[in-house]
């Protein structure tokens, strides 16, 4: 994104739109800060700008993933999913990717609002691919991983921002409780914030197998939830995994 | 992903807040997959949501209904503020048989209560298990409440803020500071009656 000096009126209307607060008033007109910009689009959409200063500009590699991440308008050319985002739980009635007996974990790093690096991302990654959990092959982010068994992202997009970047995996439920405190561990190590979101296939009788093992590690899940209700056809046929 | 969970809030505040998606999958069900969309959105205008929207187009705080209706290109979004018209809006939708996921996003009894209802059943769920890591750099509970409706992170902390101080002020409805924040959640999940709720709240403190 850029903002015309030569017709910015510093109104400063465009300033609260920023979700990453990367627009300032300078000598009398809106700059944007272009390490701090997530390329989101917000401003530009927001309409707040009554002179039309504000410019959507060509990105190329590596700034371009700070839009695909970010703004959520933008197809991902990688996932075909505009967004940062994956189908996961969403369409597990017809997918089954999310097998009983394994659970999916997605660590949303930057959300809510903070936004991330990528160098923090990486401290992310590296730290799961220790524990030798599966990353998700449909993530935008798994495809910039370089080396699966260590969790090294390339790079030349390491200094890249984005408002938000998923980390998302999966692994055999009896590693949860690992995985978890692994997770824990490297949360005091990163300068954002994630989101952590558990993703498991309900058993019949409705009950959750997590249930268990988050009492024991004394995690209460918020009481919002996000619910696949199997209207999806075909449906994935759970026993022939089993059997 | 999992954009219409980590919604904040407390028991009582979420019970207002139902979000859902149809979507098809990849490689499996995205064939002729647009009418059914539609379809969905249709539906759903019949139970008076307090928003829509579909992705890569926008929401109803952008465009007219049937806009959105004709320009959606992808998964589709719809939010209600009551479990009863969520209920309603289930029981049509499972008799449509469109064919496509459907993921209902709310506080977990209530949406069990609504899924049983209809004779629906939990398939599979996201969980959150909250916010970790630097916490010291997120706003106030009472300004994520609003601004985590927004799953991609669009709605601004200094917007929340700057549309409070004009309820304060009596410059602007809370209804009215809501719909300046709805258009920036393009998908259409931002619910903006719970917003208006949320925001006149703030701004009485």
């Amino acid at each position: 994104m850029k903002i015309d000096p030569e017709t910015c009126t510093g109104c400063e209307a465009c300033v609260p739109y920023c979700p990453v607060q990367a627009i300032q008033i300078k000598e009398g007109v809106a700059v944007i800060d272009d390490d701090e910009c997530v390329e989101c689009g917000v401003c530009f959409r927001s309409g707040a700008c009554s002179v039309d200063s504000i410019q959507e500009v060509p990105l190329s590699w590596p700034r371009v993933i700070r839009a695909v991440l970010s703004n959520p308008l933008i197809e991902s050319p990688d996932t075909r999913i505009p967004g940062r985002g994956t189908e996961e739980v969403k369409t597990n009635d017809v997918t089954g990717r999310i097998k009983p007996g394994f659970i999916g974990l997605a660590l949303e790093m930057g959300r809510p609002g903070t936004g991330t690096s990528f160098r923090d991302v990486q401290k992310v990654t590296r730290a799961l691919a220790g524990m030798g959990v599966e990353f998700e092959p449909q993530n935008p982010v798994t495809f910039w991983i370089t080396d699966k068994k260590t969790g090294k992202i390339r790079d030349d997009i390491l200094n890249e921002k984005s408002l938000s970047a998923i980390v998302e995996c999966s692994f055999p439920l009896d590693k949860l409780k690992a995985v978890i405190k692994q997770v824990q561990a490297v949360a005091q190590q990163i300068d954002t914030v994630f989101s952590v979101t558990t993703c498991v296939k309900v058993a019949p009788d409705g009950s959750l197998p997590t249930d268990k093992i988050f009492k024991e590690l004394g995690i209460t899940p918020y009481p919002d939830s996000k619910n696949n209700v199997g209207l999806g056809r075909p449906l994935f046929q759970f026993e022939e995994v089993s059997s | 992903m999992t954009h219409t969970l980590h919604r904040r809030g407390t028991a009582e505040n979420l019970r207002g807040d139902y979000a859902l998606i149809m979507l098809r999958a990849m490689g499996i069900n995205d064939d002729d997959y647009l009418p059914k969309v539609k379809e969905f959105l249709r539906i759903a205008l019949r139970h008076n949501p307090v928003n829509i929207g579909s992705e890569l187009k926008g929401c109803l705080y952008e465009f007219l209904p049937e806009e959105i209706i004709a320009g959606a290109k992808g998964d589709s979004h719809v939010v209600f503020d009551n479990s009863r018209a969520l209920t309603g809006f289930l029981k049509e939708v499972k008799e449509a048989d469109l064919g496509l996921s459907v993921v209902v996003s709310g506080i977990f009894e209530s949406v069990d209560e609504c899924l049983e209802q209809v004779g629906l059943k939990h398939h599979t769920g996201n969980f959150s298990l909250g916010i970790w890591g630097k916490t010291e750099k997120l706003p106030g509970d009472d300004i994520l409440e609003v601004t985590t409706m927004c799953g991609h992170g669009l709605i601004s902390t200094n917007l929340v803020k700057a549309v409070t101080k004009e309820i304060k002020t009596g410059t602007r409805t809370p209804e009215a500071a809501a719909k300046i924040l709805a258009p920036n959640c393009t998908c259409g999940v931002f619910n903006p009656a719970r917003a208006a709720r949320l925001l006149a709240a703030m701004a009485a403190k």
